[in-house]
């Protein structure tokens, strides 16, 4: 192996975050369309501790996570361009059937390509707040009074906000597996995630 | 010994209206083990009383009647006899604080026995009095109180139906042709060993309406003059040992607590010892209405839309001697095969059809019904009109999702069939018990029933009646199970569980919005079509290449 | 020939998870009884009596109320034990077979369940006897057939009383099945 066109993208705490973020977004998706009463797993009481465990668990995994985004300056892999999106779309939606090669080349300063970029901002600022504030409203429930909001909320829109919310991430979470099999090798993104290395084509 | 399914009585018994019921679990068939627990451990060493009434030279009397007991005791307690006028348990009359109508059992028509009017002599054997026989008794008579069917410690003073609340005096066949005998109160002993009211106090008649063990209730019955720690967390005989006023705590004799006027909602911290106290009798001032561990916090975000008696008591009757679910009135004077009267009993024993009563259904270990409750029930007062048309609901509980001050509650729902007036539209009283030729259970007719009962509540009587479906709701409190029989979460959180028919609220697990869901499942299944197209179509372009 | 092989492993395989999925349940049945536990239970006891081959019952089990001594509530659960001594003389009798008394005696539990009706729960003798040879699978047919008449009910007749306890047996103990008729 030719060691010159391998990168080094992933640091460890970086593939820590993102597998046990993903297996705590898988745990409560699972968790969550129980507690919605989709289907029986676990039951309904262990669904909603477990629900609720995985919740602060991941909260606590974003507390860190943003400190390290801070500190280490990663933040700035989210900032959104406009740049090539157009040469991304069609690149998905022609080039990569055509053996055409991806207009994005990966590097350690930029990550993601820019439609990533885009879908990791909205999902940020757009998807997190929706299902974190209504899950926080949900978890909180016998405090809205205290709070004075118990005029303006009702738990079915909370929930029903919730739901909605679980739905996009669990769409979300489909197109993300997928699209892990587009380097040029199915299996070649998730190796990276795995190792931290990319071997640049 | 497998099965204790012999504590269920028959139907004469159910008449037995002080704790000596004889066919309930064999232990308490004896008198003795009536005694009131207090009054045993109010041993010989020290009295915890300060005044032993043995001693009380008021008392060394052997009184021939009630009435002489009672003027004995309000020679020192003067104003006991005014305290208890100003009860329900003297007049058989409340008023809503909220609605202002006048309740109680001497103003409505339950689709039980129907009303004491025109049948008092029977019916008052459940009167904290004596004499109430017709309307002209006279509530201001004090020497007319009875002090001792709450505070007898011996458990040997009786009243029976028949006596308009006086005690039994001497030797009597009890039920008549029975072959069994009530033993006379000795008036001196019971005088001189009163003491504060116990289970079977309460119990001779809470535990026995409706003429039965059991049946009107449910939640109340004589398994729990000695209840395990299953049947009634507090009142475990071997662990809390609680009485009826360890809860319905009582000041000046007015006792805590009441269907008339239930606490359906009580807020905030558990009430302090010296505060004054609305409702000493709810669960709350006791466990607050944050009652559960910081650990299942999550239990105690269901307070405001919950009665606790809805998660912890699981089911009420839960005993062999069950409770009533429906009583039917109107095969009432059908008569056996030989053109006699007749009894029937169920499968369990209990009263099944009688020909002057009608058809029963029991049932033992009863799920509730659950609806929206605010604590004020509107009642069927009599010479209320109703709508024959439709079931006529005796009593309307109040309260609905939108109003703060309801909850979910447990409710025993009985259901009766009942006569009314077909040409006046109201509920009829009937006069039921007696020996006079008017009497149904006498004669076995409905017409002279009717009519003497309706010309006793002085309402005109049309000469037509007919049979009506009636309901009752009766709220569920006592019998409450140990914390791990309480329902579990999905009892209620799931489709078709407990809460099913309850509107108004969001139950997760058992809701959902329709739409949301179709397009959000919708748009997932897209996303996975779009993504096994997207993948075939790389595949087959890749191959296609080579 | 490796795919066959495959294929007929797979086979067996599905079947084996199939079983074992629905063994427990073609074991058992459950219906639900038009009727309250009591009333069920006495119906129940008045068709054992009514049967004839032998049939007699041995007693009436109320496995709740070991819970309820033990400070803790479960919904009634009664167990009709009916026994006939023409089916278990034989299998007794065999040395080879008396581990079946396991089996002994036939048991009917009634039970009501969350929902609030009453429930009738029966062991499929049928299936049961024919894992243990022709011998017991004939025996067991005849138990299954006067079985399935114990269920039948005529609610046009009146609810017959509950036997409670073991008929004919003061206490129990070794003599309880005996007196019992078995």
């Amino acid at each position: 192996m030719n060691t010159s066109n391998r990168i080094f993208l992933y640091k460890r705490y970086e593939r820590f975050w993102h597998w046990s973020q993903a297996l705590l977004v898988i745990s409560m998706l699972v968790t969550g369309f129980e507690v919605h009463g989709t289907y029986h797993l676990f039951g309904f009481e262990k669904a909603v501790n477990l629900h609720t465990i995985f919740a602060w668990t991941l909260l606590t995994l974003w507390a860190f996570t943003i400190f390290w985004q801070f500190t280490t300056g990663e933040w700035r892999q989210y900032i959104p361009t406009l740049k090539k999106v157009d040469a991304m779309v069609r690149y998905y939606t022609f080039g990569i059937f055509r053996d055409a090669p991806n207009p994005f080349h990966k590097t350690a300063e930029k990550k993601h390509n820019p439609l990533q970029r885009l879908a990791y901002l909205a999902l940020l600022s757009m998807l997190s707040p929706v299902i974190w504030g209504s899950g926080l409203f949900y978890l909180f429930y016998s405090h809205w009074k205290s709070w004075g909001v118990d005029a303006y909320l009702s738990l079915e829109a909370v929930a029903l906000v919730h739901t909605a919310g679980a739905f996009m991430m669990l769409v979300f979470f489909i197109a993300h597996v997928y699209l892990t099999t587009t380097g040029h090798t199915p299996l070649a993104h998730i190796k990276t995630m795995i190792t931290g290395w990319e071997e640049a084509d | 010994m497998l099965l204790r399914f012999s504590s269920l009585l028959s139907a004469a018994a159910a008449y037995v209206l002080l704790a000596a019921a004889p066919a309930y679990a064999t232990a308490a068939a004896k008198p003795e083990a009536m005694i009131a627990p207090q009054a045993q451990a109010v041993g010989k060493p020290v009295s915890a009383s300060t005044a032993d009434h043995s001693k009380f030279k008021e008392l060394q009397k052997n009184f021939t009647s009630g009435p002489q007991v009672t003027e004995a005791c309000l020679v020192c307690h003067t104003e006991a006899a005014k305290q208890v006028q100003h009860t329900k348990h003297w007049t058989w009359e409340s008023t809503d604080p909220k609605t202002g109508q006048v309740r109680g059992k001497k103003n409505i028509i339950n689709n039980y026995c129907t009303s004491p009017v025109s049948n008092e002599k029977d019916c008052m054997a459940c009167h904290a009095g004596y004499g109430w026989k017709d309307d002209k008794f006279d509530f201001k008579v004090e020497k007319n109180v009875d002090c001792l069917i709450c505070h007898d410690t011996t458990g040997t003073y009786r009243k029976l139906p028949g006596y308009a609340g006086h005690p039994v005096l001497k030797r009597v066949e009890f039920p008549h042709g029975s072959g069994r005998f009530v033993e006379p109160a000795d008036l001196k002993k019971v005088a001189q060993s009163i003491g504060m009211p116990s289970r079977s106090n309460c119990g001779s008649c809470h535990f026995f309406g409706a003429g039965g063990n059991g049946a009107k209730h449910g939640d109340l019955d004589s398994s729990l003059q000695h209840p395990g720690k299953y049947l009634d967390v507090h009142m475990d005989e071997k662990g809390l040992n609680f009485t009826c006023v360890t809860c319905h705590a009582t000041s000046s004799h007015q006792v805590s607590g009441s269907r008339y006027n239930v606490a359906a909602v009580v807020e905030g911290p558990a009430h302090i010892r010296g505060k004054k106290d609305e409702s000493p009798a709810s669960c709350q001032s006791c466990h607050s209405d944050k009652p559960h561990h910081d650990k299942m916090g999550m239990l105690n975000q269901h307070t405001d839309k919950l009665a606790c008696q809805t998660c912890h008591i699981p089911q009420y009757a839960r005993n062999e001697i069950g409770t009533e679910a429906s009583w039917d009135w109107s095969l009432a004077t059908t008569m056996g095969p030989d053109g006699k009267p007749m009894v029937r009993k169920d499968s369990a024993g209990r009263r099944a059809f009688d020909s002057k009563k009608g058809t029963w259904v029991w049932d033992s270990y009863v799920i509730p019904e659950y609806r929206w409750y605010n604590g004020v029930s509107t009642y069927k007062v009599i010479g209320d009109k109703i709508d024959p048309s439709k079931t006529v609901q005796i009593n309307e509980v109040g309260g609905g999702p939108n109003d703060p001050d309801s909850r979910i509650w447990p409710l025993k729902v009985h259901r009766g069939k009942q006569p009314y007036d077909k040409v006046n539209n109201y509920l009829t009283v009937q006069h039921t018990a007696g020996e006079d030729h008017t009497a149904l259970w006498h004669n076995y007719d409905w017409q002279k029933a009717i009519g003497a009962g309706m010309k006793a509540a002085k309402l005109p009587y049309s000469g037509e009646y007919g049979f009506v479906d009636t309901e009752m709701t009766w709220p569920i409190t006592h019998m409450v199970a140990p914390k791990h029989d309480a329902l579990s979460c999905a009892q209620c959180h799931s489709k078709n569980g407990r809460l099913q028919g309850i509107e108004g609220v969001y139950l997760p697990s058992r809701d959902n919005n329709k739409w949301l869901d179709m397009f959000g499942w919708t748009l997932v299944l897209l996303s996975l079509i779009g993504v096994l197209v997207h993948g075939s179509l790389r595949i087959y372009t890749s191959k296609k290449k080579g | 020939m490796l795919k066959v092989i495959g294929g007929f492993v797979a086979g067996i395989a599905v079947v084996a998870v199939l079983v074992y999925n629905y063994a427990g349940s073609l074991m058992f049945r459950e219906i639900e009884s038009p009727f309250g536990v009591e009333e069920t239970v006495a119906r129940i006891q008045q068709n054992v009596q009514n049967a004839g081959n032998g049939w007699s019952l041995s007693g009436l089990r109320n496995a709740a109320k070991p819970i309820e001594a033990d400070g803790g509530n479960v919904l009634p659960v009664l167990m009709i034990e009916a026994c006939s001594t023409r089916y278990s003389g034989p299998i007794l009798k065999d040395d080879s077979l008396r581990f079946l008394s396991n089996l002994m005696p036939c048991k009917i539990s009634v039970y009501k369940k969350n929902d609030g009706k009453t429930y009738i729960g029966l062991m499929n003798a049928a299936l049961i006897g024919s894992l243990f040879g022709s011998k017991v699978g004939g025996i067991m047919e005849h138990v299954a057939a006067d079985q399935a008449k114990f269920i039948v009910f005529d609610p046009s007749k009146p609810a017959p009383a509950m036997i409670k306890g073991t008929p004919g047996a003061a206490s129990s103990g070794s003599g309880a099945g005996a007196a019992g008729g078995c």
